[in-house]
């Protein structure tokens, strides 16, 4: 019953309506960014409709042009330059870019045999990612306008026929396979890292935040009884001080999780609208890649990814909640004795500052790069953060590389059970209320011995 | 009257600290009574009532509440007593009301006897309607008000108060006074009080005990004192004792 009072005490106080709105809020602004920045990437990528300046009134061009067209399927949409002005000009026509074909294009190459130039002016909008998007997708078309141009080279300056120029132009067939520990499945590995990449982010960034989230709460929960002395009458009163202890790490855990919850569902939409574009881009590049003959082999990512590996099995996941547990649990002992340190709100935030560091090292350190392929030194660096290891799991748990993975584990457990021992250790003896730590004092401290030390 | 609280030369050192915090005091607080513990600064009160309260552990002695000792019985030495730490708070996001049910839940055994502290406690802070609201609108004297209801609401043997009055103005401090007198005189419950306020010790208290570096200078009722020490009021004999330690 008591322990029951004071964690829904604990949930009342971590979970107001303040603390609700907030995440609801945050997961909600995720889920519209996700949709905003994803329709500006489709945008960008956008080839349907390609902008064109025709100056050239020769059949070449103008079959080309055609073919052009009918290659992808695409919209020529032709405007009128009035000048040489481009920024001017595009600005006028309300258009990113344009592709102009000036006059003489089509005599040069067939009547004088030399190359001619094709212009392509592009607007620059900002320094963001979707700006130069549509740059990118728009050179695709140029290359497309370069090689039906050189079909049409080979057809009209030296008589080739169709099959001659598709031999020519397609004198290979590219079938993709990609191996991972010792499994090979026929799929592209630029169309799976774009899917592997958007689940690497999420689960990091879910841990992350789930971290942070935790270690704050609960320093915020035990400096501010400490400071406000809600702390002396509560553990003045008929009650376990383990329990007291308990219900901060319960309410802790569940209020972080909830956060964690709604922000992995942002982030996880935010990624899904960004990325939806881009994978399905490169998806469709591959599929095209991949002649009708090999297609047989080839049936879907997700398929390819069960295949490598790369799926978790239900197992996989229990050993992954068992690791972020722990982490959490560990990030929880360590705030319960940090926190007890407070004195006021500023030594509070000062006292965050190592679980942040802590959390934040291994976080990019894992999204960047693989901890394994670091020097020996800072392999064992990085490892000695216990939260390194709920970053790693996932990926150890896909490679099957389970050695590294129960390693980790061990290695939580003992950091948690050292950290436990003093969490409880500070918590039911006289440092909760003897323990602290004061910026302002130590470094007026470090001052005045300075000064008499150069008296 | 039968002693609530039996204090045996009680010490408290500090790690790392030369002296001792709470050098072998030894005092008692019958049941009814109202004692009030004072000194100067860093004197050493807010140790030895932690140290009864089993905040802290002591370095040697004990202190029997209600016959529980609180060395090897700290859990039934919490059931008797209830602390009124100095400048405390409440929490913020609870409504008054609810912070009455959430402290009577830790004391209660039963539905019925949680309901019956709540109700008391209702009725002893005054607030009325704005204990629906949450505390972290009220004002200072509305906080100490439910701070002194939740201490006393549960029926204590002994009611433990620093400085139960600072911070307050003249008439929140005087009803506070009175109700710490009538609950000491109706309920009988006895009462642990320190205070830097000399005038508000020699209106409520039975007894003073004086303490100054730790150690317990004297201890007697206020009258007995003033004539040991032929003084005026109780602010001479404390100047006495604590400024030129005499020990009468």
């Amino acid at each position: 019953m008591k322990f029951g009072n004071l964690l829904k005490k604990e949930l009342r106080e971590l979970l107001t309506k303040q603390a609700i709105i907030s995440m609801v809020f945050t997961m909600v602004l995720l889920i519209v960014m996700g949709q905003v920045v994803g329709g500006a990437m489709a945008e960008g990528f956008d080839t349907s409709t390609i902008t064109l300046c025709n100056q050239d009134d020769s059949d070449f061009t103008k079959d080309m042009l055609e073919k052009v067209a009918a290659s992808k399927g695409t919209e020529l949409k032709y405007v009128e330059l009035q000048s040489d002005d481009y920024a001017t000009e595009l600005e006028r026509l309300d258009i990113k870019n344009v592709v102009i074909i000036p006059q003489g294009y089509g005599e040069s190459i067939i009547d004088k045999k030399e190359p001619a130039q094709i212009k392509f002016v592009s607007k620059m909008q900002n320094g963001g990612m979707t700006s130069s998007m549509s740059t990118i997708s728009a050179s695709d078309v140029i290359s497309t306008i370069e090689s039906v141009c050189t079909d049409e080279v080979l057809l009209k300056n030296y008589g080739l026929n169709d099959d001659d120029i598709k031999l020519i132009r397609e004198p290979m067939q590219l079938v993709e396979y990609t191996t991972l520990n010792g499994k090979t499945s026929q799929i592209s590995a630029s169309a799976l890292s774009a899917v592997t990449m958007m689940q690497s982010m999420i689960a990091p960034m879910v841990i992350f935040i789930l971290l942070l989230m935790a270690s704050q709460m609960i320093m915020t929960a035990i400096s501010t009884e400490k400071i406000d002395k809600t702390l002396e009458t509560l553990l003045s009163a008929p009650v376990s001080r383990l329990n007291v202890l308990g219900a901060k790490m319960v309410a802790a855990v569940i209020s972080a999780l909830l956060n964690a919850a709604f922000m992995g569902v942002g982030f996880a939409f935010y990624m899904m609208g960004m990325m939806g574009s881009a994978v399905n881009e490169i998806s469709s590049t591959a599929s095209e890649a991949i002649p009708e003959q090999a297609m047989a082999g080839v049936t879907s990512l997700s398929q390819g990814m069960t295949e490598l590996g790369l799926t978790l099995t239900p197992v996989s996941y229990v050993l992954f909640a068992l690791q972020l547990f722990l982490t959490v649990a560990i990030g929880l002992a360590i705030s319960l004795i940090l926190g007890a340190m407070a004195t006021d709100v500023k030594s509070v935030q000062t006292l965050t500052m190592p679980i942040m560091i802590a959390v934040m090292i291994p976080f990019f350190i894992t999204m960047f790069m693989d901890v394994n392929s670091m020097s020996t030194v800072f392999k064992f660096i990085v490892y000695a953060i216990p939260f390194t290891h709920t970053y790693t799991a996932l990926t150890n748990l896909m490679n099957g590389d389970m050695l590294t993975y129960w390693i980790g584990l061990v290695y939580q457990i003992i950091f948690f059970a050292v950290c436990m021992f003093l969490a409880v250790k500070v918590f039911t003896t006289d440092r909760l209320f003897t323990m602290s730590f004061n910026l302002d004092k130590s470094t007026k401290k470090r001052g005045k011995k300075t000064a008499a030390d150069s008296q | 009257m039968a002693a609530v609280l039996e204090v045996q030369g009680l010490s408290k050192k500090y790690p790392k600290k030369e002296n001792f915090a709470v050098d072998d005091v030894s005092f008692s607080v019958n049941e009814g009574e109202i004692f009030a513990l004072i000194g100067p600064n860093g004197a050493g009160k807010t140790t030895t009532i932690r140290m009864i309260s089993t905040l802290i552990q002591a370095t040697s002695g004990d202190a029997l509440v209600a016959g529980h000792s609180i060395i090897k019985e700290p859990d039934k030495v919490r059931e008797s007593i209830t602390y009124l730490p100095d400048e405390a708070g409440a929490y913020k996001t609870m409504t008054g009301i609810n912070y009455l049910n959430f402290m009577a839940g830790l004391f209660a055994k039963d539905k019925e006897t949680l309901d019956k502290y709540v109700e008391r406690g209702k009725a002893i802070c005054g607030l009325g309607d704005r204990l629906e609201e949450k505390i972290g609108g009220y004002s200072r004297g509305m906080i100490r008000k439910l701070l002194l209801a939740r201490a006393v609401m549960t029926e204590p043997k002994l009611a433990i108060m620093d400085e139960a009055t600072s911070g307050l103005d003249v008439i929140n401090a005087l009803e506070i006074r009175k109700m710490i007198k009538a609950l000491a005189k109706e309920q009988n419950m006895a009462f642990l009080l320190s205070s830097h306020n000399m005038l508000e010790i020699e209106y409520v208290s039975d007894r003073v005990g004086i303490i100054t570096g730790g150690k317990l200078m004297v201890v007697g009722k206020i009258d007995e004192l003033k004539e040991r020490y032929e003084a005026a009021n109780l602010e001479e004999v404390f100047e006495r004792v604590v400024k030129n330690h005499e020990v009468r």
